[in-house]
C-alpha cells in the first residue's frame, strides 16, 4: 500500500510570535521551526501502515528550500521518500492554491497511491481546509479528524469523536484522511534514522514541472492586517480576611467584571 | 541561651518591615517550618516571619536579632533537600521572598544583577529575553538565587559549564551583625585580598544573607539535542561516560537513570518517555554552535555507546520534546517523593561511578530496601534515594517503620564510608544543611572542621545566623 502524507513547516507552538506590519506576515526571526504536530501525527500513522501492509511511504511538502528540514526529519521518523514542491511565495493563507497545487503533485507523480494522509490542520494558519479540498478536486472520498485508523485491503474504517459519541465511517481506498491528536503517538527519531536521512536526496519539483500555469497559482487571498491578540491583563488578587475578601470579590464581580 | 521573639521585638520589627511583611500567625507560619527534605520529623516552626524588601532592613532585622541574642535563619524558595532553612530553635525566619528585582541585565559586561529572592524561573526568563544564557540547571525552578549561591547548587550541566560557583561575580552580603559589604563586582578577574565572595557562596546563610548578586551569562549555543540511549545494564551504561570523556567529547549534560523510575515518573506525570527497550538510559544533553557541529557530535557519542552496547540512540531535538525528556527526568523526585526517607547527595572523582553504584546495588540487596540511584553521570555527582519501601515486580511494597528505621542508618553508614574510601565528599551540591552534619567529620578533617568553626564564629560570635547548620 503507497501512501502519501502531506506535511508543513511551522513556527514552533512554543515560540514568541511577532509579528512584521510591514509585510502583514509573522516574523521568522529567532523562532524555531518544527513539523505540524498533527502532520506528525499522519506521518506516525503512515509509518504504522506501512509497518503492518508493506508499501512505500512518501512525504511531500510544498514550500521554499527550508521546508527540506522539515521532509528531512520525516525521512528520520522512517518515510522511503519525501518530495519538495517548491514554491517561493511567502504564505499566501490561501488554502485553496495549496490544495490545487497538491492535488496536481499527486496526478502527475503519484499516480498509484491508495492513501493520502494529513494533519487535521496546520499550526500556525490553522485553516483545516485542505484535506477536503484535495480530496474533492481528486474526487475522492474523505474522513477527516481521525482518532483511528483501520485498513483492511481496499477498505478502511476510521473513529472520530464527535458531540457526545464516536462515529465509525467505513470507505474504500483510495481515499483521503486527516489526522487528529491521540491517533498515535509519534516516536522519536533515532540517531540511525537521521543520519539514513542525511544521505537520501530530497527531489525539488517546481510548478512547470508539474504543468501549473501562473494564473493557477496566484493567490485569490489577501491578508489586509495581521495583529496580535490583545495582551491579558494581569489578574487581581485579594488580601484579607476570608470573610472581609470575600465581600471584596462580590463587590469587584458585580461592578467592576459584571459578571453577576 | 536563645531569648524568645518577645512582643517588643515584634513591635520594632514591624517599624522596619511594615506590618504586612511580618507575621506570627500559626497557621501562615507552617510553610516557614520546613523545606523539601522528605521526612518531616526536622520540621520546626519559628517565631517569627519577616519579609524584608531592602538591604537596609535586612542590615536592621539582623542587628536587632544580633543585640537581642534571636537566632535567624535565612530563608530563600524552600526547594532545599537538607533542612537547611529550617529554623532549628526558632526565633526569625527571614524569607528574602519580596526582595525579587532584577536590577539589571548589563549586555556590555555580559552580567546580570539581580535581587536574592528572584526564582531561577524569572532569572532564565529575564536572561533569555535579553538573548543570553545562564548555563547551570539545578532541578526545581523555584529555587531564589540567594538560595542557589548559598548551597553552591550544581544541576545536570555543570558537566560543561560548571555550577553555581562559577558565575558569581559579585555579592552584597549583609553579615550577622548587621554591617553590609560588598564582594567582587562586574570583574572577570581579582587577586585584591582573600576570595571572601567564595567563602559566602556554599556557606548555607551561617555567614552573612546575600542581598543582592552580579552573575555572570553568556551568548546561548545555537542548537542543543537530546540523546536517549538504552542499555540492559547499568554497567555498561555508566562504563561509557569515562570513554566519552577520553574521546575528548563534552556534552552539556550526561545522566543516568533507572527504568524503574521513569516507569513511575511516566505513570505520575501520564506521559511517555521515548522509548521501552532496556533497564537503564543514559540521557546525553549536547549542545553547539551548528547542526553539522551536533550531528557530528551525536554521532560520535552515538558511536561510543554501541560499542559498550547500548541498544539504540532515541533523539529529542524540537524544544518541545527535549522538554517532555527532561520533564520526566526532573520529576523523578516527585514522582517517588512519598517513600523517600533521603536523597543523598555523594559526589566522588567521576572514574569510580560505576563501582560506587554497584556497591548501593550490593547494600539494596543487603538491607532488602529499594535504593534507586540516578544522577549526574559524568560529573561524579550520585543521589542515591534512600527509600521506605522495597520495589517488587513493578510496584512500591512500602516497609513498616520500625524495619525502615534501622536500615535507613546503616545504609546511611555503608554508602558514606564507600564515599570516603573513595575520596569522595558527602554533598556535592545540596549542602549539609540539618540532615548531614553528623557525617561531616567522616570527610573532613578535623582541623578543617575546626577552621570553619573559627571563621563561623569571626563572622558570626553570638551565633545567631542559622545556628545549627554544617556543624554543632
Ligand atoms: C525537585 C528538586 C530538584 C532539585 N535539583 C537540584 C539540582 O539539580 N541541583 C542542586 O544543586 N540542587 C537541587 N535541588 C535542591 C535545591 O533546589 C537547591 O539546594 C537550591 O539551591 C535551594 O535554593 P532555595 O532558594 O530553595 O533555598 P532554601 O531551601 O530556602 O535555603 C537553602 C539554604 O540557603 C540559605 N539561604 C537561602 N537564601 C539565602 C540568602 N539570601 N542568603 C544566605 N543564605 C540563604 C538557607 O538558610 C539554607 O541554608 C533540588 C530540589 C528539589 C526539590
Amino acid at each position: 500500500m503507497n501512501i502519501c502524507v502531506f506535511v508543513k513547516r511551522v513556527p514552533d507552538t512554543e515560540a514568541k510570535i511577532r509579528i512584521d506590519h510591514e509585510t502583514n506576515s509573522i516574523s521568522e526571526e529567532g523562532i524555531n521551526f518544527i513539523l505540524s504536530p498533527y502532520d506528525e501525527v499522519a506521518v506516525e500513522e503512515a509509518l504504522r501502515l506501512r509497518e503492518a501492509n508493506g508499501g512505500t511511504v512518501t512525504v511531500v511538502s510544498v514550500g521554499n528550500e527550508e521546508a527540506l528540514t522539515t521532509l528531512k526529519k520525516c525521512l528520520a521518523m522512517g518515510a522511503d521518500e519525501a518530495v519538495l514542491v517548491k514554491d517561493e511565495t511567502p504564505e499566501t493563507y490561501d488554502g485553496l492554491r495549496t490544495a490545487k497545487i497538491l492535488a496536481r503533485a499527486v496526478e502527475k507523480r503519484f499516480p498509484d497511491y491508495s492513501l493520502l494522509l494529513f494533519g487535521k490542520q496546520s499550526v500556525g494558519a490553522d485553516n483545516a481546509q485542505i484535506p477536503a479540498m484535495v480530496a474533492d478536486l481528486l474526487n475522492l472520498p474523505q474522513v477527516n479528524v481521525v482518532t483511528k485508523l483501520e485498513i483492511d485491503g481496499n477498505k478502511g474504517i476510521a473513529h472520530r469523536e464527535i458531540e457526545g459519541a464516536l462515529e465509525k465511517v467505513s470507505f474504500s481506498l483510495p481515499a483521503v484522511v486527516s489526522a487528529q491528536k491521540g491517533l498515535n503517538e509519534p516516536r522519536y527519531e533515532t540517531l540511525k534514522g537521521i543520519m539514513a536521512a542525511k544521505k537520501k536526496e530530497i527531489p525539488i519539483v517546481t510548478f512547470e514541472d508539474l504543468g501549473l500555469k501562473e494564473e493557477e497559482v496566484t493567490p485569490l487571498l489577501e491578508i489586509t492586517k495581521l495583529e496580535s491578540p490583545p495582551q491579558r491583563q494581569a489578574g487581581k488578587i485579594i488580601e484579607d480576611e476570608p470573610e472581609e475578601a470575600a465581600k471584596q470579590m462580590v463587590k469587584f464581580l458585580h461592578e467592576e467584571a459584571k459578571i453577576i | 541561651m536563645y531569648k524568645k521573639v518577645t512582643q517588643e521585638i515584634i513591635e520594632k520589627l514591624e517599624k522596619v518591615v511594615g506590618q504586612k511583611n511580618l507575621t506570627h500567625d500559626r497557621e501562615k507560619m507552617e510553610d516557614y517550618s520546613h523545606d523539601e527534605f522528605s521526612l518531616k520529623d526536622i520540621a520546626k516552626f519559628p517565631e517569627l516571619v519577616v519579609k524584608p524588601e531592602k538591604t537596609e532592613e535586612v542590615a536592621e532585622i539582623l542587628r536587632l536579632a544580633n543585640t537581642e541574642m534571636v537566632p535567624v535563619t535565612p530563608r530563600g524558595g524552600a526547594t532545599g533537600l537538607t533542612g537547611g532553612c529550617v529554623p532549628l530553635y526558632g526565633g526569625i525566619v527571614l524569607s528574602l521572598e519580596n526582595m525579587n528585582r532584577i536590577l539589571e541585565v548589563d549586555l556590555d559586561n555580559q552580567m546580570a544583577v539581580v535581587e536574592a529572592g528572584v526564582t531561577l524561573s524569572e532569572f532564565y526568563q529575564a536572561v533569555e529575553e535579553a538573548g543570553l544564557f545562564f548555563p547551570p540547571h539545578p532541578g526545581e525552578e523555584s529555587a531564589m538565587i540567594g538560595g542557589l549561591i548559598a548551597t553552591n547548587a550544581g544541576g545536570a550541566r555543570a558537566v560543561k559549564y560548571g555550577v553555581i560557583r562559577n558565575y558569581i561575580r559579585g555579592l552584597e552580603v549583609v553579615l550577622p551583625t548587621g554591617s553590609v559589604i560588598h564582594l567582587g563586582g562586574k570583574l572577570m578577574k581579582s587577586s585584591t585580598g582573600y576570595n571572601l565572595l567564595n567563602l559566602i557562596i556554599g556557606s548555607e546563610g551561617t555567614l552573612g544573607v546575600v542581598t543582592q548578586a552580579t552573575i555572570q551569562l553568556m551568548p546561548s549555543p545555537r542548537v542543543m539535542r537530546s540523546l536517549i540511549i538504552p542499555y540492559d545494564e547499568l554497567e555498561k551504561a555508566i562504563e561509557t561516560v569515562p570513554l566519552l570523556i577520553r574521546k575528548r567529547i563534552l556534552p552539556l549534560a550526561v545522566e543516568f537513570v533507572p527504568k524503574d523510575v521513569i516507569q513511575i515518573t511516566e505513570e505520575f506525570l501520564k506521559k511517555r518517555w521515548p522509548c521501552t527497550q532496556g533497564s537503564t538510559y543514559l540521557l546525553i544533553i549536547l549542545d553547539a554552535s551548528s547542526e553539522d557541529e551536533i550531528d557530528r557530535l551525536s554521532e560520535e557519542v552515538a558511536e561510543t555507546c554501541m560499542e559498550k552496547g547500548a541498544l539504540d540512540v532515541y533523539v529529542a531535538d524540537s524544544p518541545k520534546k527535549q522538554e517532555e525528556v527532561l520533564d520526566i527526568r526532573s520529576k523523578i523526585y516527585e514522582a517517588i517523593k512519598s517513600h523517600t526517607l533521603e536523597v543523598l547527595d555523594i559526589s566522588i572523582p567521576r572514574a569510580e561511578i560505576a563501582r560506587h553504584v554497584k556497591k548501593v546495588q550490593e547494600v539494596s540487596q543487603k538491607y532488602k530496601i529499594w535504593l534507586p540511584t540516578f544522577g549526574h553521570a559524568a560529573d561524579g555527582n550520585v543521589h542515591t534515594h534512600i527509600m521506605s519501601a522495597r520495589f517488587e515486580g513493578g510496584k512500591i511494597v512500602s516497609l513498616p517503620e520500625e524495619e525502615w528505621k534501622t536500615k535507613f542508618e546503616k545504609v546511611r553508614e555503608e554508602l558514606y564510608k564507600d564515599c570516603r574510601n573513595r575520596r569522595g565528599v558527602i554533598s556535592g551540591e545540596h549542602g549539609i544543611g540539618i540532615v548531614k552534619k553528623s557525617y561531616l567529620s567522616y570527610v573532613l578533617d578535623e582541623e578543617t572542621i575546626e577552621l570553619m568553626k573559627g571563621i563561623k564564629r569571626h563572622f558570626d560570635p553570638q551565633n545567631i545566623l542559622n545556628p545549627g547548620k554544617i556543624f554543632d
